[in-house]
């Protein structure tokens, strides 16, 4: 529908103008000294509304969040920048952390003995994309386990991992 | 060695801001106010990371990025796009294959964007320039690498790899170094891939010695006499 395109690529534009404009004024303050009372306020007021825009920006524009865990965290960080450049707002991590919303993780089994019961229930309950270096039965299961939506053997090319982000995403699993 | 940055933004205000927090992170720090301008800049001297706004209004970032690639000049240096745009991966976002490293949104926290200009000066310091180690010469960049005198026949990435070897021997490099600075961002785990280049590259050198498997870890150069 031409209309539907043409009002997202307006709303796409003034949220754009939007975070420029936000992004600058703190900016502003990040570098603005002395700290006071009142800068940090500000600050903290500023943050809290980027974090609202890109809420919108998520829902308005269907921004996919991904979350990568990986034990190595310079591989995960290459991953989640992989991911950025096909255009995911991905983020990697060594270590658990809350998810954003409708935020997809990618999880490394590497990382399976540094979780705790309560990770475990709470990854599970995300129904990550389990990405392992063995394909062997013991893995499959493990990943069953974590209610995986998929499981891929390493090595995993960009492109297949995003195909897989985007059927977690589409499926709703 | 001071890492130096080149910050293109055709907003002043929003230039300086950016070039201020990267000055205070200890780099040397210059600006650009137009993707013309950004242009010349480089001609007269490469910088060693460029953070490029995506959307400006005489030339946007992908035109720079192709001018950067384009002629004898092909790209250098790593360039990180900074945007205001948020994207889906439905919007196709263009960059990837015209050469941008990375995205920083702006608006993102100052050491979420100071960890990544790091993360990719760091990666482009171990690809430069020609590393002598003993009788072990090797040139990446251009191709061409020796073991006393006899020249090496590789592909270039076991070529890029013994270079990154060579460059920080006697040190330990982490397998996953070795996927991020040779590999690049295309492939996630590809172990595999370097166990068949360092096997190429042992093949290729003929001397046992030179480059000793640290199990679980990575590799390491030792120079053979």
């Amino acid at each position: 529908m031409a209309t539907g395109s043409s009002s997202r690529a307006e709303l796409a534009a003034a949220l754009h103008r939007l975070r420029s404009t936000l992004a600058r004024a703190k900016a502003e303050l990040d570098l603005a000294g002395p700290d006071g009372e009142l800068v940090d306020r500000l600050r903290g007021d500023l943050s809290e509304a980027l974090e609202l825009l890109g809420q919108v920006e998520s829902t308005a524009l269907r921004i996919v969040p991904v979350l990568v865990l990986d034990d190595d965290e310079r591989l995960g960080e290459l991953t989640a920048r992989g991911l950025r450049r096909l255009g995911f707002d991905a983020e990697s991590a060594a270590v658990m952390r809350k998810l954003r919303a409708g935020e997809v993780v990618v999880f490394d089994l590497g990382l399976l003995g540094d979780l705790g019961p309560s990770d475990r229930a709470f990854l599970a309950g995300s129904r990550p994309i389990v990405v392992t270096g063995a394909a062997d039965p013991a893995s499959r299961a493990i990943a069953e386990e974590l209610g995986a939506s998929d499981y891929l053997v390493k090595p995993v090319e960009i492109a297949v991992l995003a195909a897989a982000i985007q059927r977690r995403v589409e499926l709703k699993l | 060695m001071t890492a130096k940055l080149l910050v293109v933004d055709d907003e002043p205000r929003t230039a300086e801001l950016t070039a201020e927090v990267l000055r205070r992170a200890g780099y040397s720090v210059d600006v650009a106010g137009s993707g013309t301008e950004a242009l010349e800049r480089v001609r007269a001297g490469s910088p060693d990371l460029m953070l490029l706004d995506y959307e400006m209004p005489d030339m946007e970032a992908p035109e720079v990025l192709d001018s950067l690639r384009s002629g004898a000049e092909r790209i250098p240096f790593p360039v990180i796009i900074l945007t205001g745009a948020r994207h889906s991966p439905a919007d196709q976002v263009v960059g990837i294959e015209r050469g941008a490293t990375d995205y920083i949104v702006k608006g993102t926290d100052r050491q979420v964007m100071l960890a990544r200009v790091r993360g990719v000066l760091r990666e482009r310091a171990a690809n430069f320039g020609a590393v002598m180690r003993g009788r072990l010469h090797v040139d990446a960049t251009r191709g061409e690498a020796s073991l006393g005198g006899r020249p090496l026949k590789l592909e270039r990435r076991p070529m890029l790899m013994l270079q990154v070897l060579a460059s920080r021997s006697p040190e330990v490099v982490l397998r996953a170094e070795l996927l991020e600075r040779v590999w690049g961002s295309t492939y996630m785990g590809f172990e595999h891939s370097v166990e068949q280049a360092v096997h190429q590259v042992r093949r290729e050198l003929r001397e046992p010695g030179w480059i000793e498997t640290v199990r679980g870890i990575g590799y390491r150069l030792i120079v053979q006499g």
